[in-house]
């Protein structure tokens, strides 16, 4: 199919957009949906939650890549999240996690949570944290040092552990 | 039978109904319940309800939902104990539920897990330990899925983090007449809080019943949300008592109220909207002692007289007239009580 248009171009982003009541289909290029700026609106008037989530993660995120990262235990593809404004499973979320992060942000306006762990975690948790502490701590001292090599190798980790990686 | 969890008292029991703390959880080994297909579902329904059977201090009766009729599952609704979400689609649904109502445990709605304990009045520590020592003990049982960053993982993205609501009914007749309700919605709103319709949706809320409760689940702890609620709450009930101070000190509310209670007492037909009005009103005049009735009944009235409800109590099926004369008939022999 090509693109509605430039009429050149394979269309290659499908979208439903409903308005006032009525579904309207849209086929572009890339460069076509850029341009008109449906890379980055993606609004619905619809009333459910799936379309308030949708919007949201719509904002600027949708890609317009064809061979998407997939979720590795449901299968969704960003693209399909955002096209049916619901999360798959709870792997999508370490899958999908910088993109969603975004989203959770604007919900509840924090990006880390406080609050009850499940015991199986507690442990590993507990240590994630005072390792975090620890290496804060050092971090600090080598700034005072003026060990700016060290320094930074400890902000890398702090980095590392804080968003998703284990504690080394 | 044992006595329903609505037909004990409490504290704040003047503005203050009921409490509900709700859970969401899910099992890391699945998909979320979209994504899931029917015999997953059951498989999941059974892996949840065996974990159940270590919680001895709670006898679950456990219900599949296709096995129930569409006036049992609206009336399970309307009595609050599943969303109105869980009763609108019933394949691969399940409840497990106590046999005083108080613990209900929706089994794929829209994530695996969403449970809710009720007390009645404002009880907020309570209900949170029960719900707590509930989650502990399923907790062990099941592999909960949880991020370490962005704590318990839901469908709903609204609820991510300690994945809990907390609410409270309050029934704000006083506030209500005084035409505050909508700017109290905006001010809750700004506090992180979600006030609306407890029967019917927002401002338009039947029998001035309103369930107020926390909005923002992550980066806040359960413990947290749940002072932040109670502070809130305390501060709309001294308002709600202001404002009802207010309306009574003109006879035209006491007068509202009597009539009200005679309208109960002698009609023939009585639909939802109407009954409901006048048992705010009602309501009102029993915790102001302006009449003699107690609230318990009340509470109990109003869950019992909704639609499906009130139909379900009769073998045969009722039109809306029929219902409403039966509203009527059970409403009198109540009062007679």
């Amino acid at each position: 199919m090509l693109c509605q248009h430039c009429q050149k171009n394979e269309a290659n982003m499908h979208m439903k957009r409903i308005i006032n009541g009525s579904a309207t289909e849209v086929h572009l290029c890339s460069d076509c949906a850029r341009s008109l700026g449906y890379g980055d609106s993606f609004s619905g008037f619809g009333l459910g939650f799936s379309d308030l989530f949708r919007d949201l993660l719509g904002k600027g995120e949708r890609t317009l890549s064809g061979n998407a990262l997939r979720c590795s235990l449901c299968g969704k593809s960003f693209d399909d999240i955002v096209e049916s404004g619901r999360v798959g499973c709870a792997e999508c979320y370490s899958t999908f996690y910088d993109k969603l992060l975004p989203t959770l942000r604007k919900i509840h306006g924090k990006t880390t949570h406080q609050g009850k762990v499940p015991s199986a975690f507690e442990n590993s948790h507990k240590t994630q944290q005072s390792k975090v502490e620890k290496l804060k701590a050092d971090l600090k001292k080598a700034v005072e040092k003026e060990d700016f090599e060290t320094a930074a190798k400890l902000r890398d980790e702090i980095n590392y552990i804080v968003n998703g990686g284990a504690a080394k | 039978m044992s006595a329903k969890w609505y037909l004990g008292t409490g504290v704040q029991n003047d503005v203050v109904i009921s409490t509900s703390i709700h859970l969401v959880r899910n099992l890391s080994d699945f998909p979320f319940p979209h994504m899931l297909s029917l015999q997953d579902k059951l498989k999941v329904n059974t892996i949840i309800k065996n974990a159940t059977d270590s919680l001895d201090n709670y006898n679950f009766n456990y219900l599949e939902m296709k096995t129930l009729s569409q006036y049992e599952v609206v009336s399970l609704a309307e009595r609050h104990l599943v969303s109105p979400e869980f009763a609108s689609s019933r394949d691969g649904r399940a409840l497990l539920i106590t046999e005083d109502e108080a613990v209900s445990v929706m089994l794929n709605e829209e994530d695996h897990i969403r449970f809710q304990v009720m007390y009645a009045a404002f009880s907020l520590d309570e209900a949170y330990r029960t719900a707590n020592e509930i989650d502990n003990c399923l907790s062990d049982k099941l592999n909960f899925a949880f991020d370490d960053r962005i704590g318990y993982l839901t469908q709903d993205p609204t609820i991510i983090g300690t994945g809990m609501k907390a609410s409270v009914v309050l029934h704000l007749p006083g506030l209500a007449a005084a035409m505050q309700i909508p700017k109290l919605i905006s001010t809750v709103q700004k506090l992180g809080l979600t006030l609306r319709g407890s029967y019917g949706e927002g401002a338009a809320a039947k029998g001035d019943m309103f369930q107020l409760s926390n909005s923002i689940t992550l980066g806040i702890s359960e413990k947290a949300a749940i002072e932040n609620l109670k502070s809130i709450t305390l501060q709309i009930a001294a308002q709600e008592r202001s404002a009802r101070e207010e309306i009574l000190k003109s006879n035209v509310t006491e007068d509202k109220i009597f009539r009200a209670y005679g309208t109960l007492k002698y009609a023939r037909l009585l639909d939802t909207d109407e009954f409901m009005d006048l048992m705010s009103l009602v309501r009102l005049g029993a915790v102001k002692g302006i009449i003699k009735m107690d609230t318990a009944k009340i509470e109990g009235m109003m869950i019992n007289m909704q639609p499906a409800t009130i139909s379900l109590s009769v073998d045969r099926p009722l039109d809306r007239n029929g219902r409403d004369a039966l509203r009527a008939k059970r409403v009198r022999e109540m009062l007679e009580m």
